[in-house]
This record gives structure tokens, sequence and C-alpha cells, in this order.
């Protein structure tokens, strides 16, 4: 995807390590998260917030190329604050920090704008190929998400620009996916590349952030008559 | 203020003893015999002291004996005198009330009574109609020996005048077992009812304001215009029979029916209490069991993560090399291994994660990630509409046990390239199969995997379900497990629209994973 930066090549990389902000409530945590990105030779750690606030405050200015974000955060939650970061910086993909994957918690994340999730027991190998795949415009999405992303789609909206609804190759990608396929069966399946199913996906991503947003004014609407 | 009291003692008398009056009635309608037979227990009771209060016309009955006796009645027709209220009217109707008295422990053998009246009549005894007559000229004979029993009775007779002159003749001769004659004619003693006075037919005691009848004329020798009024033929009525009264009209019957209701309904109100109770303990104990399951997850969970991030952290900063690190490494792992079994049994008992739903997401995460590392390849089949119901703690675990069994075995065995989990709604039943398409076995000669065959049919037996597999050498393998799907309707709840529950759910959890220590310590 355009809008998204391409994979850095090695040398590119080693020039212009890139950046990372991290968003965690924990000090020990947070050292550590600090202390094994930097560890990478092409990461660098550039921005630690305690808070949802501080973040929203720092990271527009810090400018990361990526946004670790944990999910429960004091006050503020990870996911709200991912929406708001989302309209300041919509360029700057996001992935959140979880103990533990309910899938509600993660869909609601992905919804309000969040590009990937993490474990937070992830492996190191796996969180840096996690992190190079969100960067290259990957969407991370499992079976059991997409199988909410189906239901939610499948939910109307009043007032919904149709523009925003799955067309039917995404749709068959969805399917797929709650099917347990990987993108890359997927692509054998419907016989397109695998960066055609990653663009579906990314496009069902930003469908999803739309929607989104739609049906949270459509909430507030009704909440509120006139 | 009598009569309720008698009417109440009338309830208690008719319980204890209603078979005494079995076959005998004073009415089609239970609460009107109640109500007599009440006031007669009364009677009974207080005999001659409550009756003592009351107006002396009420138990004025002609009682003369024997060889004394003098006959009131007309010997001819069995008559008193012509009787009206004071005053007579064209189209009146006259409402004569009488009470009479038959002694205790004594047979009626005969009763017969005599009536005509100028220009109609309704006869009724006790409440109940005898019958009707519109001719003065016939007198009619009623034979009641059997509908008198010893105690108090009623007459009321309904008599209506067309024009001019009114007057109702009657008699009741009444023969008692033991010699005695009862005689009640037509004379002052009967007490005019008003006509608003509603059940004044089977009023047991004349209130002091129904005025005394009137002799309007004797019967013979007549005087003045009633020369010409003589009555010409009498008729019979065929002798009267008691009301059979059916055993479920009857007091006894009633009395036990009202028992069963009544212990019927306090044994529901108890029953309703205990589960009322026992349901307010479950859910206080689903509560509990949510916060356990938090705290271990918050508290442990978060520390295990910890200490697998540490220990990568540590890794990166040792010397390439160093012999500490594949041990770390190794750490590393089983900390992470710690973390993601606490996960699943965290998942077990979470009550905020108790339905078919949960249930079927984490069984898929669980196969995908358990086949990752294997070559098979995992493939999802479930109904995208499952039902929102609760599934109970032993259902859940000893359902993914079995899945997790069923899994290990094909990655153990099978040999696969793809694997099917499905998960299916089939009326009542819930269908989970795994079904690979490796070696299969043959299942008669299967001993290493027979314990775990034998323990996934046990387990479903507990959920009152059935595992079923079906293999062959070369032809897959497929196990099946059926389990009956829980009746209780949709969580109120946690169910809610679907945007509703992740938020709730995450504020709680974020409020009590960073609020933990404050949860604990209270």
């Amino acid at each position: 995807m355009k809008q998204f930066p391409a994979i850095p090549d090695g040398q590119a990389a080693a020039k212009h390590p890139l950046r990372v902000a991290l968003v965690e409530d924990q000090q020990d945590t947070r050292e550590s998260w600090r202390r094994l990105i930097s560890s990478f030779p092409d990461f660098e750690c550039t921005c630690t917030c305690t808070s949802a606030e501080e973040a929203l405050r720092m990271i527009p200015e810090a400018k990361p190329d990526v946004i670790l974000m944990d999910v429960f955060l004091p006050r503020m939650s990870g996911i709200e604050c991912t929406a708001k970061l989302k309209a300041i910086l919509p360029k700057t993909p996001i992935v959140m920090l979880t103990a533990s994957d309910e899938d509600e918690i993660l869909f609601l994340a992905l919804e309000s704008g969040a590009d990937g999730y993490l474990l937070k027991r992830t492996k190191p190998a796996d969180l840096r190929a996690a992190l190079l795949d969100v960067m290259s415009g990957g969407a991370p999405m499992t079976s059991e998400i997409a199988r909410h992303v189906v239901a939610s789609f499948r939910r109307k909206i009043s007032g919904m620009d149709p523009s925003v609804s799955l067309t039917s190759r995404e749709e068959e990608t969805l399917v797929l996916l709650t099917k347990g396929y990987s993108n890359k069966e997927i692509a054998d399946h419907l016989n397109l590349s695998i960066e055609t199913v990653r663009s579906h996906l990314k496009n069902i991503y930003t469908k999803m952030h739309v929607r989104s947003r739609a049906e949270a004014v459509a909430h507030y609407m009704t909440k509120r008559p006139g | 203020m009598l009569e309720k009291i008698g009417y109440a003692i009338g309830k208690l008398l008719d319980a204890k003893s209603g078979i005494g009056r079995a076959g005998f009635s004073f009415g089609c309608r239970r609460g009107r015999a109640s109500v007599l037979f009440g006031a007669w227990a009364l009677w009974s009771c207080f005999n001659f002291t409550a009756l003592a209060q009351t107006d002396d016309r009420n138990v004025n009955i002609g009682t003369p004996t024997g060889e004394d006796m003098v006959e009131v009645l007309d010997p001819t027709w069995g008559v008193g005198s012509w009787i009206w209220a004071g005053e007579t009217a064209d189209k009146q109707t006259c409402r004569f009330w009488r009470s009479f008295e038959i002694p205790p422990g004594v047979m009626v053998a005969r009763a017969q009574l005599h009536i005509g009246v100028d220009n109609g009549y309704r006869l009724m005894l006790d409440g109940r109609e005898l019958g009707t007559g519109s001719d003065w000229r016939s007198i009619t004979e009623y034979e009641i020996g059997l509908l008198l029993k010893p105690g108090r009775h009623v007459l009321a007779v309904e008599g209506f005048n067309d024009n001019r002159e009114a007057g109702m003749l009657f008699g009741l001769r009444i023969e008692l077992a033991d010699g005695k004659v009862i005689m009640i004619p037509s004379d002052t003693s009967w007490r005019i009812a008003l006509a608003d006075q509603r059940g004044w037919e089977s009023k047991q005691v004349a209130p002091a304001h129904w005025a005394s009848a009137v002799v309007v004329s004797k019967f013979l020798p007549r005087n003045g215009l009633w020369q010409e009024r003589r009555p010409t033929m009498t008729v019979k009525v065929p002798v009267l029979q008691p009301v059979e009264l059916y055993f479920w009209k009857r007091g006894w019957f009633q009395a036990i029916l009202w028992g069963f209701i009544v212990v019927t309904v306090l044994f529901c109100l108890r029953l309703m209490a205990r589960l009322a109770v026992q349901s307010k303990a479950q859910a206080l104990l689903n509560i509990e069991r949510a916060r356990i399951a938090r705290d271990i997850h918050d508290e442990l969970g978060a520390r295990l993560t910890e200490l697998a991030l540490e220990g990568e952290v540590i890794q990166t900063e040792l010397p390439t090399g160093s012999a500490v690190r594949p041990k770390l490494e190794a750490l590393c792992e089983k900390a992470r291994a710690a973390s993601g079994a606490m996960d699943e049994v965290v998942w077990m008992v979470n009550s905020r994660r108790d339905t078919l739903r949960d249930f079927a997401n984490f069984a898929c995460r669980h196969a995908q990630r358990f086949l990752a590392s294997s070559p098979i390849r995992c493939r999802l089949d479930v109904d995208g509409d499952l039902p929102e119901l609760v599934f109970e703690l032993p259902m859940r675990r000893n359902l993914l046990l079995g899945v997790k069994e069923a899994l290990n075995n094909a990655v153990k065995y099978s040999k696969a390239e793809e694997l099917f989990l499905r998960i299916h709604c089939q009326g009542q039943t819930l269908l989970v199969v795994v079904e690979d398409n490796g070696a299969g076995f043959d299942l008669e000669l299967a001993d290493s995997v027979r314990n775990g065959l034998t323990s996934m049919t046990e387990r479903m037996k507990e959920l009152g379900g059935r595992c079923q597999i079906e293999t062959q050498p070369g032809a897959g393998c497929r196990v099946e497990f059926q389990v009956p799907l829980p009746k209780s309707s949709s969580r109120q709840s946690s169910v809610g629209s679907e945007a509703d529950l992740p938020l709730s759910g995450m504020r709680g959890a974020a409020l009590v994973s960073r609020g933990g220590e404050e949860v604990t310590t209270r």
C-alpha cells in the first residue's frame, strides 16, 4: 500500500534504523521492551511513554516509524489512545501489545485503528518479523478476528456509504481466513499473488476503521437525538 | 354477626364431620349449604342462649304434642288461615318467611306440605326451590319428609298477587318417628321479608324489622269478600328427594383438595426460595471465579511474561557464543509455555468466557497454534451463527480436553496433511469433529492410543453426550464429539450487542489489571 513505507532494504536499514515508540505503564516491562527492541540491529527505541496522555503529547513530536501500544493503560486505554493517535498520525502503524489474546478486545483495537497486535510473550525473533511485516503494509489477521470482521460487516449501519462494504474478493479472502487458511494458501486458492491478498486485507482494515468511526457517530446520534 | 360466627364454625365442622350429612343437601351451591350448615351448627352449640337474644317469634314453632295437641290445620285441606302482608296491592310480590326446628336425634316419618296462593307462589325450603304454583283454586301437596333432618329449617314463599285480594294458604304437618307431630299453619308467626333483602329465602334468623304476616281471613268459615274463595282440588306432587351431592362437591373432598393445594403451593414456594438462594450462590461463585481468574492472569501472567522478556534481554546482552545462552533460551521458552498454559486455565474457569462462541474461538485458536509447529494444515469449519449459550465449566473443560486429545493423536500418529476442526449446532446437539486425512488406524488394534480414546469416551459420557471414532488404515480418522446443548437461553449479562461486550469487558479488565492491588487487598 502506497501510504505505508515500503520494506526497507538491508542497506537503508543499516543507515536509518527504524524508530519505535513504546507506550507501556509498567516500568520493568517498559525497560525490558526498550532494551530488547534496541538490541535488534535495524531498530531503535526512540520514545517511551508511561501513559496514553504522555503518548499523545510526545509521539506526534517524535514521529516514530512504528508505535507499540499496551492495550491496558491506566485512565485512558490503549485503544482510545490508538484512535486519537491515528487521527494525528494516520500513516504511522500502531501495533497493540497484549497479555492475552481475547478476540473482542483485539478486534476493538483493530477497529480503532491498530494495524496489528503482538502477544507480550512473543519470541524476539517473531516480534521483529511482525514489526517488519506491519511496516511493509501487512495486516495480520487470525481466523477468530476474521470471524469478528465478517460479523461486523454484516451488521447494518444506518447511512453507511456502500463503498465501505466488502468486495466479493475481500469477502472471499475473509471467509478463507475464518477457515484457517494462511495468506499463502489463500493466494493459491484464489489464484492471486500473495501481495494482492495482503492488499485485500489492508483494504479490509481501512474499511473497518471507516465503519467503526461511522458506527461511533451513528451511535452518538441515536443516543442524543436533535 | 351471628351469621359470620356460624359460618366460621360451619366451615370447621364442614371439614371434620361433613360425612355426617352425606347424601343430603340444602342446595346446589356449596357456599350456601355451608352457610346454612354453619348456622345450624352454631345454633346447636349455643341453642337457647343465642336464640334468647332474638325475637321470640322466630322460634315460635307450634309443637303441641300427643293428646293435648290442638289441630291448627284444616282437617280437609291441611292449611291454616289466609295470610298476606299488611297492605295489599295489584301486581304485588310478598315474601313469606318462617323457620322451624326438628328436635335433635329424632327422625321425620312424614311431612306433608299444603300450599295455595292467590295468585301464584314459589316455594322454597332452606333456599332450595321445591315448586311453583299459579292457581289458588287447587292446593298443592308436597311430601318433604326426606328433606327434613334434625335441626333448623327455613321455609320461604314468594307469593304474587295479580289484582285485588291476595292471600296465602299454607300448612305443614310433620310426623316424627317418636309419634310427635309438628304443625306449621299459615298464621301471624310468618314474617314478611323486604324486597331488597338478598338471600332472604335462606336466612336463619329474621331481622327484627321484618313485619309479621297479617291474617286477612280465616280459611273456613270465610268472612266478607272471601266468601267465594274455596279451593276445589288438591294436587299431589311426587315425593321430593334430597339433592344428590357428588363427592367432589362435598366438604371433606374439598377440604382435602384445599389442603393438597396449600401443601403444594407451600412446597413450591419452599423450592423456589431454595432455588433463589442457590442461584444467588451460583452467581456469587461465578463472580468470585472471574475475580480469581483475573487475579491469576494479571498477577501471575504478567510476571511470567516479564520473566520471559527479561530473559530475552539478558540473552541479547550476553556475548555471542556464551554457554549460558541456550540455557537462558530454554528458561524463556519455559516461562512462555507456562504463561500460555496459564492463559488456558484462566480461560476455562473464567465465567465471563463461558459461552459456546467463546468455546469455539478458543478451540480454533488452540488447534491452529497446536498444529502450527506440525506439518498438518489446520482447517476450520465453524458455524457462523453459533448461539450465545452458556457453556458451563465441565462442558467446556471436557470438550476441550477431548479435542486436545484428538489433535494430539493426529499430530503423533496420523501423518496427515490436513486436519479439519468442525463445530456445528444440529438442533439441540453440538457437534465437534476432528477429522484428518492421514494414515488412520485399526480401532481394534489401537493399543497406543487406547487410553486416549477411552478417556475421550468417558468424558463425553460425563456430559451426557458421546464420542464416535471412525477410522480405517489408510482412510484418515474422524473423531466426533456429540453433546446436548444446554437448554438455558442466552445469557443476559454479557451477551448484549457485540459492540457493548468488548468495551465493557476491556474496561473491567483494565481497571483490575492496573488496580490489582486495590482489589486484592480489599
